[in-house]
C-alpha cells in the first residue's frame, strides 16, 4: 500500500491521460474529417448572398486556407484549437472563443442545476426502491422513473412551460434574468426539464446496483451476525457507490445532448442554442468548437471518474500498484 | 431446484397491457394512416385555434390550419416506422459484428472495441444533430445516421453477453467436437443472448423515437408540414398562446409511446431473465 | 413426542440454550420444510445433514430470520439465558423486532463461500470491528485475529488480498465479535481446499471449546458429520427422517435413506467393484404428501409406507426415525462389503426404467447399476475392470505428455511446470490435486482447450485427431445448450464426428437413459441426467480418451456414485481411457488404476492407486490424506 505515493499511482493517472489525449485527437480527427466531408460547399456559404464569382471563391478559399489538402488544414486547426484559438464563425463573423466563452455561463448553470437536482434526488429515491423491493412505494417510482427516462426533455419542457409559465403564471416564460435568485428563477423550469429525464435514470441505476449488492452473501453475512438494517446498508452502499460513480460519469455525455434542445425550447441563449444555431447555418468551425468541446468535457469527465475508481475500489488500487 | 418456473405467479402486469394497447393502438394509426386520418394536411381558414371555437376540430388547428386531431394520429407513422428501423438496424450490426469481435476475438474485437470508444465518447444524440444537420435532413438519411450512432452501444453489449456465454461447458464441449465457429456462434451461442438483445430492442425504440423527435422538432428529419410529433412540438411552441393543444396533444403522445415501449421492453427482460434463471 | 429439553439432556446432559419446536418454512411452492424441532445445548455440536433439496439451509436461514423474500416460517423458538442474559422466546411467524436480540450476541451464521461473505471494499478489520461496540474495539478486534490464528496485520488488509481459508478465518472472528452463544456453520468448508477444510474445521472445534459454544453444522457430507459432531439430524425432502447420538446413527442407521447415503459415500481405503446407488432422486418437498418421502426409492418400502407419512419414533435412547421399518435399514450395512447392500437396491432398478420414462421430472432409474448387477462379482473379486490395471504396463501408451508447461498472463506463478504424464490404452487415470494445482490446466491442454507454453502433447495409435479424446465438466447446469434439445444435442455431435443422427439412442441408452430422453430439453433433466447427457454427447465421436473435469464434484452423492458406475461400466464396455481430474481422493481411489498427485503445477508423486493413497511417499499427499475428514476414525 505504500506504492499509492511512491510511484504505481501516478504511472496508471499518466497512463489513463495518456489514453484520454489519444481518444481526444481521435475525435478531432473524426470530427474535423466529418465536418469537412460534409456536402456543400463552406465558401459557397461564407460568401451568403453577395455576387458569386470564381474570383470571389477563389480568394475565399485561400482566406480560410480552404485550398490547403486536408492534413495541413487538420494541422493547422487543432493547432490553434490548443490555444483556445478556433477561428471565426461564419454566421456572426466573431471568433469563436470569446463567443463560446460567453454562452458557456447559462449552460453551465443549467446543467449544473439540473444534474444537482437529479443526483440529490435520484440517489435516495434509487436507494428507497431498492430498500422497499417490491412494495408499492417502489413500484410507483419505478413506473414514474420509466416515464422520466422515456420522456423527451422539450416535450417536458413544453409542458412545464404550458402549466407553470402560462397557466399558473409561476414563472417566467423566457428569458435568463438579472442577478442571482431572478436567474435562479428564470433557470428553474429548465433545469427541472433536463433534471426529470437524468434523474429518472439516476433512480433506475441507483436501484439496480443498490439490488445487486443486496443480494450479495456479505449482507446476509452481516445481518446474520447481528449488525443493524443500518449499519447493513451503509456497508451495501459504499459497495454500491462503485457502479453508481461510473454512471454518474455517462450522464455528463446525455446532460450535452439534452441541453441543445431545451436551450432552444426555453429560448436560452447558452452553448447548446448556439449549436442548433451553427448546425442549421452549416457555420462549420462553429460546430467544429462545439463538438470539440463536448468531447474534451465528456472524456475528462471519464478520466475523472477512472481516477476516483483509486479512491473508491481498494481491488482497482491494488491492481495498479501490482503492475 | 432446477425445473418448469412456477406458474401460478406469473401474471401479466397491468401495466404491460396498458403499454401493449397503448401500442397496438398508435401501431393502427401508423398502418392504417389514409384511413384514420384522411385530412391531417388539410387547411382549414382558420389558424391556430383552439377547439371548440371551430366546428369539427376537436382539438383545434394548427398555425396552418390543420387539425391537430387529425395530424397528431397520422404522425404515429413516423413514430414507429423510423425507429424501428433504427433498432432492427442497429441491433442487426451489434449482432453480427459483437457476436464476431465477442467469440473470435483478435483484430476484428480490436476495432470494434475502438470504434465504440470512439462513438461512445461524444452524446448520441448530439453527434445526431450535428451529422444530421450538415449531411443531409431527410427522414430516411437521419434513420441511417442512427444506426451508425445506435450501434456502437449493441456491439458491446453483444459482445459481453457473448464473452460471458463462450467459457460455458456447453460452447467448449461443442469446441473440442470439432464444430465448425460459424455453428458455435449462431446455432449455439447466438439463441442464448435472444433475451438480452429482444429486450434492448425494445429500449432502442424508445430510445429512437426520442432522438427522431428530437431531431425534427429542431428542424432536422422529416421536411417540413410532414406529420411529424416533435415537428408538431416545434409548431406548437410559437402557438402555446393560442392553441396550446397543438403542443399538448403530440407531447403527451411521444411520453405516452415511449413510455410503454420502455414498460413492455422492461417487463419482457424481467420476464426472459426469470426464465433463463428456470434453466 | 418427547420434549426437546429431555432429548437433548440425554445427548451432552446440559439444559439447551436454543430449543425449536415445530419449525416450518413455506415457499410460494409449498412447504420447504415441514415441521423440525431442534434442540442444542452449550458446547454441543449438532450436525444437520441432507443433499440438496433436503431444507438444511433454509432451516438455519429461518433461525436467523434471514429468509429470502417470498419464503415464511412458522413454529416457536426458545433461547433460555446464558449467564447474565434473559430468556427469549420468539414466534417465528411473528418475529416482530426479536431478531435484533438474537443475532450476533444470541446466535451467528457463518455461510458456506469466503469469498463472497466478506464486504470487498472495507478492511478486514473494520468488518470484524462492525458488530463491536463501546471502547477498545482495536484491540478487541487484535484478540479475535489472534484468536482464529491469524496476524495482526490481516486487520489492515482487504479480503481479496487474503486466500480463502484466511477469509472464512475472518469471517469466522466476525461471527464471534458479539460472542454469540451458538454458531450456525453453513457448509463452512465446502468452498475450501481439502488441507484448508481440516485446518477451519480444527479452528471451529477449539473456539467451540473454548467458547463453550454450541453449534449446528450444515454439511452434506456424512463423513464430516462423523468426525465433528455429537449429534446428527438427517433430512430429506424438507423432512426430518433420523436423529440422534452420531455414533449410534452411522454404526447403526434406522432409516433406509440414511444407510443409503452413508453407503453411497465411496471409501478412501479401498475400491468396491461397484458402489451402491440410490435410485432416482430426492422429491421436492411440497409434492410428497401422506407418504413417506423415501417410499418411491426405498428397497424397503411397504404398502403402510406409501399411504401415510411415519412420525419420528423412539429406536434406541435418544435415536429416532421416521421409518415404519427402521430393522430393515440397518441390516445390508452390516455386511461386510457393500456390494451386498447394493443387491436389493439392484433389483428396484432393474424393474425401474418404465416408471422413470412416465415419471415427469425424476432422475432415470440408475441404469447404471444394472450392468453392475448382471456381472457376478463378489466381494473379494478385482473391482478393476478386465485388462486395465493388470496388464497397464503392457499395453501400449495412447497418450503421453512430456514436459508440459504453461503460464497465463499475469499471473506470477506457472499453471504448469513441467508435466510428464502417460496413460496406457484402456487405462483409468486420475490426477489430484487442490486448487491452483494445475490439474484442470492439464485437463484443458490435452483437450486442446488451452495451448501449452512449452511440452509435447503425443496421441499414439492409428487415426490420430482432435476428436478422439473428448471432455466431460464439472458443472452439469450449464454443460447443455439450454436451448436444444438432448436430441439435437447428440444428432449434432454425431454430425460433427461424421455419424448417422440414429445413432442418439443408441447414445442415450449407452449412459442408462430411454432413449425417449431425446425430445426433452436439459431443463427438464436433474443433475445427474444432465451430466450422463454430457457424457453420452462425449462419446459421440467414438472418442478413445475420455477426460473428465471433476464431473462428479457437483453433483448430491447419491448421484455421484451413479455416475462413478456409469464410468466404471462403459470403461469395461467400450474399452474407454479414462483422464479423471479430481480434487476428492476417495473418487479417484474408485475410478482410477493410477493416479498422479500434483502440487503447483508439477507432479509430486504417482503409481498406482493402492499405493499412492494406501502408503504415500511425498510429504504433500501425506498431509492431503490426513486432511480428510473421519480418515481418523476409518482406522
Amino acid at each position: 500500500m505504500k506504492g499509492l505515493v511512491a510511484g504505481p499511482v501516478p504511472a496508471f493517472v499518466l497512463r489513463r491521460a495518456g489514453a484520454t489525449v489519444l481518444l481526444l485527437l481521435a475525435l478531432s480527427l473524426l470530427v474535423f474529417g466529418l465536418l469537412y466531408l460534409a456536402p456543400g460547399d463552406v465558401a459557397r456559404n461564407l460568401l451568403g448572398t453577395r455576387n458569386v464569382t470564381p474570383e470571389a471563391l477563389a480568394e475565399i478559399r485561400a482566406r480560410y486556407h480552404l485550398d490547403e489538402p486536408f492534413l495541413q488544414q487538420y494541422w493547422r486547426w487543432l493547432t490553434h484549437a490548443v490555444t483556445g484559438d478556433f477561428g471565426t464563425s461564419i454566421r456572426t463573423g466573431r471568433p469563436i472563443g470569446p463567443l463560446m466563452l460567453e454562452k458557456t455561463g447559462i449552460t453551465a448553470a443549467t446543467a449544473g442545476l439540473a444534474f444537482l437536482l437529479s443526483v440529490l434526488v435520484g440517489i435516495p429515491a434509487g436507494i428507497v426502491t431498492a430498500v422497499r423491493r417490491g412494495r408499492w412505494l417502489d413500484r410507483v417510482l419505478v413506473t414514474a422513473s420509466v416515464v422520466g427516462v422515456s420522456a423527451p426533455g422539450f416535450a417536458i419542457g413544453l409542458l412545464l412551460l404550458y402549466v407553470f409559465a402560462l397557466g399558473l403564471g409561476w414563472f417566467p416564460i423566457y428569458g435568463t434574468g438579472e442577478g442571482f435568485l431572478d436567474g435562479l428563477w428564470h433557470l428553474a423550469l429548465p433545469a427541472i426539464a433536463l433534471a426529470l429525464g437524468l434523474g429518472a435514470f439516476v433512480v433506475k441505476l441507483t436501484r439496480a446496483a443498490v439490488i445487486r449488492e443486496l443480494d450479495q452473501d456479505y449482507v446476509t453475512f452481516a445481518r446474520g451476525r447481528g449488525l443493524s438494517e443500518a449499519a447493513t446498508l451503509r456497508v451495501v452502499l459504499r459497495n454500491a457507490a462503485i457502479p453508481i460513480v461510473t454512471s454518474l460519469g455517462l450522464m455528463v455525455a446525455y446532460l450535452f445532448g439534452g441541453t441543445v434542445l431545451i436551450e432552444v425550447t426555453f429560448a436560452l441563449p447558452g452553448l447548446g442554442a448556439l449549436m442548433e444555431e451553427s448546425v442549421l447555418f452549416k457555420d462549420v468551425p462553429v460546430v467544429q468548437a462545439l463538438t470539440l468541446a463536448v468531447a474534451l468535457v465528456v472524456s475528462v469527465t471519464a478520466f475523472l471518474v477512472d481516477l476516483s475508481y483509486l479512491l473508491i475500489d481498494p481491488r482497482v488500487r491494488a491492481r495498479t500498484v501490482r503492475r | 431446484m432446477s425445473g418448469s418456473p412456477d406458474r401460478r405467479r406469473r401474471r401479466i402486469p397491468v401495466v404491460a397491457i396498458l403499454s401493449a394497447v397503448l401500442l397496438a393502438f398508435v401501431a393502427i394509426c401508423a398502418l392504417a394512416q389514409e384511413i384514420i386520418a384522411p385530412k391531417a394536411l388539410e387547411q382549414d381558414i382558420y389558424l391556430g385555434v383552439v377547439g371548440g371555437g371551430v366546428e369539427g376540430h376537436l382539438f383545434g388547428t394548427d398555425q396552418l390550419g390543420r387539425d391537430i386531431l387529425q395530424l397528431s394520429l397520422a404522425g404515429a407513422r413516423s413514430a414507429l416506422a423510423g425507429p424501428l428501423v433504427v433498432a432492427l438496424g442497429s441491433m442487426l450490426i451489434g449482432f453480427l459484428l459483437g457476436t464476431y469481435a465477442g467469440y473470435r476475438g483478435g483484430v476484428v474485437d480490436m476495432l470494434a472495441g475502438r470504434y465504440a470508444d470512439l462513438l461512445l465518447a461524444l452524446p448520441a444524440v448530439l453527434l445526431a444533430i450535428v451529422v444530421a444537420g450538415l449531411v443531409g435532413r431527410g427522414y430516411w438519411v437521419t434513420v441511417a445516421v442512427l444506426i451508425v450512432l445506435f450501434s456502437p452501444s449493441d456491439v458491446r453489449l453483444v459482445r459481453g453477453a457473448v464473452i460471458e456465454q463462450t467459457p460455458r461447458p456447453y460452447i467448449e464441449s461443442a469446441r473440442v467436437l470439432g464444430i465448425r465457429p460459424s455453428r458455435i456462434m449462431f446455432r449455439h451461442i447466438a439463441p442464448n443472448i435472444v433475451p438480452i438483445v429482444v429486450a434492448n430492442l425494445l429500449l432502442n425504440v424508445a430510445f429512437a423515437l426520442v432522438a427522431l423527435s428530437s431531431l425534427s422538432y429542431l428542424g432536422l428529419g422529416v421536411p417540413p408540414g410532414a406529420p411529424d410529433w416533435g415537428r408538431q412540438l416545434a409548431d406548437g411552441r410559437q402557438l402555446l398562446g393560442d392553441n396550446p393543444l397543438a403542443a399538448v396533444v403530440p407531447g403527451v403522445l411521444i411520453i405516452l409511446t415511449a413510455t410503454a415501449v420502455n414498460l413492455l421492453g422492461d417487463w419482457l427482460s424481467d420476464l426472459l431473465d426469470r426464465r433463463v434463471v428456470a434453466r | 413426542m418427547t420434549t426437546p429439553a429431555t432429548a437433548s439432556d440425554r445427548a451432552v446432559g446440559r439444559a439447551p440454550m436454543l430449543a425449536v419446536r415445530d419449525l416450518r418454512v413455506t415457499s410460494a411452492s409449498g412447504a420447504i420444510v415441514a415441521g423440525l424441532d431442534l434442540t442444542v445445548a452449550p458446547g454441543e455440536t449438532v450436525a444437520i445433514v441432507g443433499e440438496s433439496g433436503s431444507g438444511k439451509s433454509m432451516t438455519v436461514k429461518a433461525l436467523t430470520g434471514l429468509l429470502p423474500e417470498g419464503v415464511r416460517a412458522a413454529g416457536r423458538m426458545e433461547l433460555p439465558g446464558r449467564a447474565s442474559g434473559h430468556s427469549l422466546e420468539i414466534d417465528l411467524a411473528a418475529p416482530g423486532g426479536a431478531w435484533r436480540e438474537v443475532r450476533g450476541s444470541r446466535v451467528a451464521l457463518l455461510l458456506q463461500d469466503p469469498f463472497t461473505s466478506l464486504s470487498p471494499v472495507h478492511r478486514c478489520g473494520e468488518q470484524i470491528g462492525w458488530a463491536i461496540s463501546g471502547p477498545g474495539r482495536a484491540e478487541r478486534v487484535a484478540r479475535l485475529l489472534a484468536e482464529v490464528g491469524l496476524p495482526a496485520d490481516v486487520a489492515g488488509k482487504y479480503p481479496f488480498q487474503l486466500s480463502g481459508g484466511m477469509r472464512q478465518r475472518v469471517a469466522i472472528a466476525a461471527g464471534l465479535a458479539a460472542d454469540p452463544d451458538l454458531l450456525i456453520a453453513d457448509e463452512p468448508t465446502t468452498a475450501l481446499d481439502v488441507t484448508t477444510q481440516h485446518e477451519v474445521l480444527e479452528l471451529i472445534a477449539r473456539l467451540q471449546c473454548e467458547r463453550d459454544m454450541g453449534l449446528i453444522l450444515i454439511t452434506h457430507d456424512l463423513r464430516l458429520a462423523r468426525s465433528r459432531a455429537d449429534r446428527v439430524m438427517v433430512m430429506y425432502a424438507g423432512r426430518l427422517i433420523e436423529e440422534g447420538p452420531i455414533a449410534r446413527v452411522m454404526d447403526a442407521p434406522a432409516h433406509p435413506y440414511t444407510a443409503r447415503l452413508a453407503a453411497c459415500d465411496p471409501p478412501l481405503t479401498h475400491r468396491l467393484p461397484a458402489l451402491p446407488t440410490i435410485p432416482g432422486s430426492v422429491p421436492r418437498p411440497w409434492s410428497v404428501a401422506d407418504e413417506c418421502a423415501f417410499a418411491a426409492r426405498c428397497a424397503f418400502a411397504v404398502d403402510a409406507c406409501r399411504t401415510a407419512e411415519p412420525r419420528l419414533a423412539e429406536v434406541s435412547e435418544g435415536h429416532r426415525a421416521a421409518c415404519l421399518r427402521p430393522e430393515t435399514a440397518a441390516s445390508p450395512v452390516d455386511g461386510a462389503a457393500a456390494d451386498g447392500a447394493a443387491a436389493p437396491i439392484r433389483r428396484e432398478v432393474d424393474a425401474a426404467p418404465q416408471d422413470a420414462a412416465a415419471d415427469g421430472g425424476q432422475d432415470a432409474q440408475a441404469a447404471s447399476g444394472a450392468p453392475a448387477a448382471s456381472a457376478p462379482i463378489g466381494p473379494e473379486a478385482d473391482a478393476a475392470p478386465p485388462g486395465a490395471a493388470a496388464d497397464g504396463a503392457a499395453s501400449p501408451p495412447l497418450l503421453s505428455v512430456e514436459g508440459l508447461a504453461k503460464r497465463f498472463p499475469g499471473s506470477a506463478v506457472p499453471a504448469l511446470d513441467g508435466v510428464d504424464l502417460e496413460i496406457a490404452a484402456g487405462e483409468a487415470v486420475a490426477v489430484v490435486g487442490e486448487s491452483g494445482s494445475g490439474k484442470t490446466t492439464l485437463a484443458r491442454c490435452v483437450v486442446g482447450l488451452e495451448r501449452a507454453d512449452d511440452g509435447r502433447i503425443t496421441f499414439h495409435g492409428a487415426a490420430t485427431g482432435a476428436r478422439r479424446v473428448q471432455i466431460v465438466f464439472q458443472d452439469p447446469y450449464s454443460a447443455l445448450n439450454p436451448g436444444l434439445t438432448v436430441g439435437t444435442s447428440l444428432a449434432e455431435a454425431l454430425r460433427a464426428a461424421g455419424r448417422p443422427k440414429s445413432e442418439v439412442g443408441e447414445l442415450l441408452e449407452l449412459v442408462g437413459l430411454p432413449a425417449a430422453y431425446a425430445r426433452r430439453r436439459p431443463r427438464a433433466l436433474s443433475g445427474g441426467e444432465r451430466q450422463r447427457v454430457a457424457i453420452a454427447r462425449a462419446l459421440a465421436p467414438r472418442a478413445d480418451l475420455l477426460v473428465c473435469d471433476e464431473s462428479v464434484s457437483a453433483l448430491d452423492v447419491s448421484v455421484q456414485a451413479q455416475v462413478l458406475n456409469l464410468l466404471a461400466d462403459l470403461r469395461r464396455r467400450l474399452g474407454l481411457t479414462l483422464l479423471f481430474i479430481t480434487h476428492d481422493l476417495a473418487v479417484a481411489r474408485q475410478i482410477a488404476d493410477r493416479v498422479y498427485v500434483m502440487h503447483h503445477g508439477r507432479v509430486v508423486e504417482t503409481g498406482p492407486v493402492d499405493s499412492v493413497l494406501g502408503d504415500p511417499a511425498h510429504e504433500y499427499t501425506q498431509r492431503l490424506l490426513a486432511s480428510i475428514p473421519a480418515a481418523d476414525q476409518a482406522n
